[in-house]
C-alpha cells in the first residue's frame, strides 16, 4: 500500500512538474498557436466597442504583422485581393473595423509546423468570419507564415487556400 | 422492535435495484463500457454534424442534425452520387474538423464536368440528377478532375454559378459519407 501511494504521489509530482515546465518554457508551436488565438481575439469587434477601442484594436492587429507582410485572399462572392505592407493592411483593417457593427473571427483546427532552425513557422487553420448577428462572410482555409523577428513571432504572409479547386 | 424485511432476508432494496442493479460492480462495468463505446463511436467513427446553409436543399435542410460515417470509404473509394463531408484545414489524423463542407460527388477522378443550360455533363454525357429540384441556367466549360480529385457540388443550384461553392476536392479532404 505504501509503495502504491508513493508511486501515485511520484506520478502526480511528475505531471505537475511537466505542466509547470511547459507553462514556463512553452515550445515554439505553442507560442505560435497562442499568437493565432490572440489574433482572433484582437480581430473580433463587439457591438458595444467605441471608436477608441476599435482604433486600439487596429493598432494591436497591425502588431501581429511584419513590415513587409502580405495578405492574400480569395473569397467566393467577394473576389481575390492582396494587401502588401503595414500601411495597406492598417488602412484596410481600419476601414473594416469601422464599417461593421460587430465582427467575430475564429481560427479553428489550427496546426503549426515549425522549421528545424525554429526561426519560422507555418500555421494551417480554418477561419470563420461573421459580421453582425447574421451576416456570414464565410469559412476559408487559411495559411499563415510566421517569422521570428527580434524575438517576436510575426506574420509575414497570410493567404486563403481554396479547399475546392 | 421493527426490522426491515429486505435487510432481514438479505435482498437489496427495490430502489437500489432500479438505480444500480442487483450487482453494482457489474452495473459499473456496463456503464464504463457504454461510455467508452459512445466516446469512440461519436468522436472517431460517426461524427455528429449540424447542417448550416442552403447549398444542399432540398435534400438536407438548414440546421438539420446528421452524422458523418468516417468508415464509409474504408473498403471502397467514394462513388458518384454520394453526399460527403469535406474538411478545410487538417486538424490531425483522428481529430474531428470543426467545419466541413457537405456536397455531392458528381464526377470521379479523371472525369471531366461541364454544365450546359443548368444540366451537368460528365465526359460529355448528360448526368441524371433526380435530387436537383431547383432548376438553374449554369453554363461552364469542362473541368477535368485530377487522378485524386472528385468534383463536388450542392443540390441547390438556384444561385449563380460563381456564388455556389463547388469544385474539385482532393481525396484526402473527404472525411466520410453522410449517414442519413
Amino acid at each position: 500500500m505504501k509503495i502504491a501511494s508513493r508511486v501515485a504521489l511520484l506520478a502526480i509530482l511528475g505531471g505537475l512538474g511537466f505542466w509547470l515546465w511547459t507553462a514556463f518554457f512553452p515550445n515554439p508551436e505553442k507560442i505560435v498557436l497562442g499568437r493565432v488565438s490572440s489574433l482572433a481575439a484582437t480581430a473580433t469587434i463587439n457591438a458595444g466597442d467605441g471608436a477608441i477601442t476599435r482604433a486600439t484594436k487596429v493598432s494591436n492587429f497591425i502588431g501581429y504583422f511584419s513590415p513587409d507582410a502580405v495578405i492574400s485572399y480569395d473569397v467566393t462572392g467577394f473576389g481575390a485581393r492582396s494587401l502588401s505592407g503595414l500601411d495597406e493592411i492598417r488602412e484596410t483593417a481600419a476601414g473594416g473595423f469601422a464599417g461593421v457593427s460587430s465582427l467575430k473571427v475564429q481560427f479553428q483546427d489550427a496546426t503549426a509546423r515549425v522549421s528545424p532552425d525554429k526561426q519560422s513557422a507555418e500555421v494551417s487553420c480554418t477561419v470563420r468570419v461573421s459580421a453582425g448577428d447574421s451576416k456570414e462572410f464565410g469559412i476559408q482555409e487559411l495559411r499563415l507564415q510566421f517569422k521570428k523577428i527580434a524575438g517576436d513571432w510575426l506574420i509575414t504572409r497570410a493567404e486563403t487556400v481554396k479547399t475546392l479547386q | 422492535m421493527v426490522q426491515d424485511t429486505n435487510q432481514s432476508s438479505g435482498k437489496p432494496d427495490w430502489r437500489q435495484i432500479i438505480l444500480i442493479g442487483r450487482r453494482p460492480e457489474a452495473t459499473l462495468v456496463r456503464i464504463v463500457v457504454l461510455v467508452a463505446v459512445c466516446v469512440v463511436t461519436f468522436k472517431f467513427i460517426l461524427l455528429p454534424i449540424r447542417v448550416e446553409g442552403i447549398s444542399m436543399e432540398p435534400t438536407y435542410h438548414d440546421r438539420r442534425v446528421n452524422c458523418i460515417n468516417r468508415l464509409a470509404y474504408w473498403r471502397h473509394e467514394p462513388r458518384r452520387g454520394d453526399v460527403v463531408a469535406i474538411r478545410y484545414s487538417d486538424p490531425g489524423p483522428l481529430a474531428k474538423p470543426s467545419q466541413m463542407l457537405l456536397k455531392r460527388i458528381i464526377a470521379l477522378p479523371g472525369e471531366s464536368v461541364s454544365f450546359h443550360d443548368g444540366q451537368a455533363y460528365i465526359n460529355g454525357r448528360l448526368l441524371e440528377e433526380p435530387y436537383v429540384k431547383n432548376g438553374c441556367d449554369w453554363d461552364h466549360a469542362p473541368i477535368r478532375c485530377g487522378p485524386d480529385q472528385y468534383y463536388v457540388v450542392g443540390d441547390n443550384r438556384s444561385m449563380p454559378f460563381d456564388y455556389h461553392m463547388q469544385g474539385r476536392a482532393e481525396r484526402q479532404h473527404i472525411i466520410g459519407k453522410v449517414l442519413l
